[in-house]
């Protein structure tokens, strides 16, 4: 017996002990950045280009926020309105299910493809095929398709959530399916919605892998020209890391990046509460 | 129902399908951009030759050694990762007290938030530089170094989705155990993680797929030789890296080019493949039930 209680003590601590762990992981990570990015992190690194030799040594990050910025901007622009359709579509008007299947199947097999074979892609299609080259266009078109599964998945099951009764009450009145969804179903679900929107643009400005073969450049301007090469954060701290350029400069980078990560990730964590909260009332 | 509902429904329809049919598409697009390769290599030359030489004359390409660094670095992650992960999720999903699991939810997401090239960059930076140290080795980039990484970037699946296989078996089984004055400890590992556990290799088999298409840590911590890996601590190239460092500098058209996307149409497959036995295996489970 004693020998049991010893095994059930021993189990309670590992289970504790690893769940801590995962705290410890993300304490880790901001922690040690903060301590090593945070004091070359200044307004002047914010707004200021990459100077020095070799480049990128001093000065800023600004083109590459702007350029991260213009890539999420038009990454959201080709891909949430057929995100949304698709989401309305398999949520509202699905009365062939064997092809709601199909559909649900190949977006979630869309999820799964791996961001640098849709860099290929685009490669072949955007850069080469059509002669955009290395540019923003091509960059944000790779990432519209990364993030398309991400949106319409999460846009589906928000509009999923919503209490099935506003349907059959609104059908009972008479009142047709369109108008039931844009002014009933639709702006409940709109938390739901951003909630997707928040991780879909998070996901999108740390991929670095799609846009690294189709849209990043060294040093660019990143002023939105659509057949311009731009520079983007995540692929500048590749750069500056693999180059050999510097160190610190690279914990700066790392430091920006993760921050404006967490704060939209936190901000989509946020909402997503508060749409459940909604919804269980 | 009027022509307007019945318009608005075809609009919605045809979207959704021309958005799903696009996967079907890119796969079509690689397929025919890797073109004459598969005639000229041959298939079975293309994966089981153990030379990548697309300067070489005559080129050689063969994808067998990334195809076994791919799968070496993933499978690592994989058994350092279940235990952990498995772990994790029972705590989770028994034992937390509520307001400490209503804190390491969020956190997870916030990990899975973290972009690879950060965890790359990390890996690099701090894990390699203590391996050198620690080990006294002359370069600590390894596969092994890769898989570390990698675990922690699929740890967050796994454990989610563990999470919720426990979470979904009936409250009845821990209700007997109590009546019955089992302890917790016994209900979760011996009733509960065996009636979970398809679901909880569903998250597994979830977090392969994600291990074998990452891209930027494998590329900064793996050592990038072209050599087949004979151990865990040697160096090697995944399939992803070979396609991110070789793209930019193959001509289109040439041979080295069509390789490129031929190796690319190998990695969709094995990924779909992963997919779809998943969701196979899910739906047998949801009917075993």
């Amino acid at each position: 017996m004693r020998l049991r209680n010893f095994f059930d003590s021993l189990l309670i601590g590992i289970l504790w002990l690893s769940g801590l762990f995962i705290l410890l992981i993300l304490l880790a990570i901001i922690v040690y950045l903060v301590w090593r990015g945070g004091p070359f992190v200044s307004m002047e690194f914010l707004l200021t280009s990459p100077k020095g030799l070799p480049l990128g040594s001093e000065g800023g990050v600004f083109p590459a926020i702007k350029g991260t910025l213009w890539l999420i901007g038009l990454a959201l622009a080709w891909s949430l309105l057929p995100a949304l359709a698709t989401a309305i579509y398999l949520s509202e008007y699905h009365d062939n299910s064997r092809i709601a299947t199909l559909i649900n199947l190949l977006i979630q097999s869309m999820a799964g493809v791996p961001s640098i074979v849709i860099g290929l892609f685009v490669y072949a299609l955007g850069v080469v095929a059509l002669g955009w080259g290395i540019s923003l266009l091509a960059g944000s078109l790779a990432l519209a398709i990364m993030i398309f599964p991400v949106l319409a998945i999460s846009s589906r099951d928000a509009l999923q959530a919503i209490d099935q009764d506003y349907r059959l009450v609104a059908t009972s009145l008479g009142v047709g399916n369109s108008y039931t969804l844009l002014r009933i179903v639709l702006p409940q679900a709109v938390p739901g919605i951003l909630a997707g929107i928040l991780l879909a643009t998070g996901y999108a400005a740390g991929a670095t892998a799609p846009i690294m073969v189709t849209a990043a450049a060294i040093i660019a301007n990143s002023s939105g020209v659509l057949l311009e090469p731009v520079m983007a954060l995540p692929y500048h701290l590749y750069i500056l890391f693999n180059e050999h350029i510097s160190l610190d400069q690279a914990y700066a980078t790392a430091l920006v990046l993760v921050g404006l990560l967490l704060i939209i990730n936190f901000l989509a964590l946020w909402l997503q509460r508060l749409s459940e909260r909604t919804n269980a009332q | 129902m009027s022509l307007k509902e019945n318009l608005i429904r075809i609009f919605f329809f045809s979207i959704a399908i021309v958005s799903a049919l696009l996967l079907v598409f890119i796969l079509f697009f690689i397929l025919k951009e890797s073109g004459a390769i598969w005639a000229q290599v041959g298939i079975i030359n293309f994966l089981t030759k153990s030379t990548w030489q697309p300067m070489a004359t005559p080129p050689q390409f063969s994808i067998l050694p990334m195809l076994v660094s791919t799968l070496w670095v993933a499978f690592g992650a994989l058994v350092i990762a279940i235990p952990f992960g498995f772990a994790c999720a029972i705590f989770l999903a028994e034992f937390a007290p509520a307001a400490l699991a209503r804190l390491i939810r969020p956190v997870l997401n916030m990990l899975t938030g973290i972009p690879s090239v950060v965890y790359g960059f990390l890996g690099a930076t701090v894990l390699i530089k203590y391996l050198e140290v620690s080990f006294d080795l002359a370069s600590g980039e390894s596969l092994f170094a890769a898989s570390l990484v990698l675990a922690l970037m699929v740890l967050p699946f796994i454990i989610a989705n563990s999470e919720n296989a426990l979470r979904s078996v009936a409250q009845e089984y821990r209700q007997a155990s109590i009546a019955l004055g089992v302890s917790k400890q016994y209900t979760a590992i011996r009733i509960l993680v065996p009636l979970a556990i398809k679901g909880m290799l569903g998250a597994v088999i979830l977090a392969f797929g994600r291990a074998i298409g990452e891209t930027m840590a494998v590329l900064m911590l793996a050592g990038n030789t072209l050599t087949i890996p004979f151990s865990w601590f040697a160096k090697g190239e995944p399939l992803p890296a070979l396609i991110a460092l070789e793209l930019g500098s193959a001509t289109p058209g040439t041979s080295h080019y069509q390789a490129l996307f031929a190796t690319g149409f190998v990695l969709i497959l094995i990924v779909i493949m992963v997919n779809l036995s998943i969701n196979l295996f899910l739906w047998h489970w949801q009917r075993g039930l």
